[in-house]
């Protein structure tokens, strides 16, 4: 039987209510999207999604963070977020930039590079895709922050 | 001495002196001298490198 600090069970909590709320939307925009082309989704949607997640965190986090020790953070802890935030960083990095690319080569102009490359037939209709491909890439390195803080709490830094 | 006592007096959580019993975490220096301050001994006698 496996024991779990508050702290990791917050975690868990967080990383379940993402997986869910933003699983459930993006594969149901992403899927549309492909059935549907000339459809978008609606901007409003993709906030109120937003909204939504933050407010179930922020309850969970409640729940737990009141068992958690008076809400003590020691050097430890920070240590752990600091490692984690680094590596979502570096996650954030790779997707802002793959989008980067792929906005250059749909200007670039030259056929053979921007046929070859170039996903404007799935993603770049719009700026609301290009705004949802972002968030999608927020929130992998949001997954990746989860993780990697319950990985160093399971496994020890 | 219990370990939330330890956590208390050298002011970090249980769950940190959980990580430094299991040799999961290495603590910074001012938490090692805490440690050997609480058990009055010197720090080579709670600590070692291997």
């Amino acid at each position: 039987m496996m024991n779990f600090s508050y702290k990791e069970k917050t975690l868990i909590a967080s990383l379940i209510v993402t997986l869910l709320i933003f699983g459930w939307y993006f594969v149901g925009v992403f899927s549309n999207m492909t059935a549907n082309p000339g459809e978008e989704p609606r901007l409003s949607n993709l906030i109120g999604i937003v909204i939504l997640a933050a407010i179930l965190e922020g309850i969970t986090a409640s729940f737990f963070g009141k068992r958690n020790e008076a809400g003590l953070v020691d050097e430890r802890d920070r240590l752990i977020e600091r490692v984690s935030y680094r590596n979502s960083y570096w996650a954030l990095c790779i997707g802002v930039w793959f989008i980067l690319i792929q906005l250059f080569f749909e200007s670039s102009g030259i056929p053979a590079i921007s046929d070859r490359f170039s996903l404007q037939h799935l993603i770049f209709s719009s700026p609301v895709y290009i705004a949802h491909l972002l968030l999608l890439f927020f929130v992998l390195s949001e997954v990746i922050h989860f993780s990697t803080q319950l990985f160093y709490y399971r496994k020890g830094i | 001495m219990s370990q939330q006592t330890l956590a208390t007096k050298v002011g970090v959580t249980r769950q940190t002196i959980i990580a430094i019993e299991k040799a999961k975490y290495s603590p910074s220096l001012e938490v090692a001298f805490k440690i050997s301050n609480v058990f009055e001994v010197p720090l080579e006698e709670v600590f070692s490198y291997n």
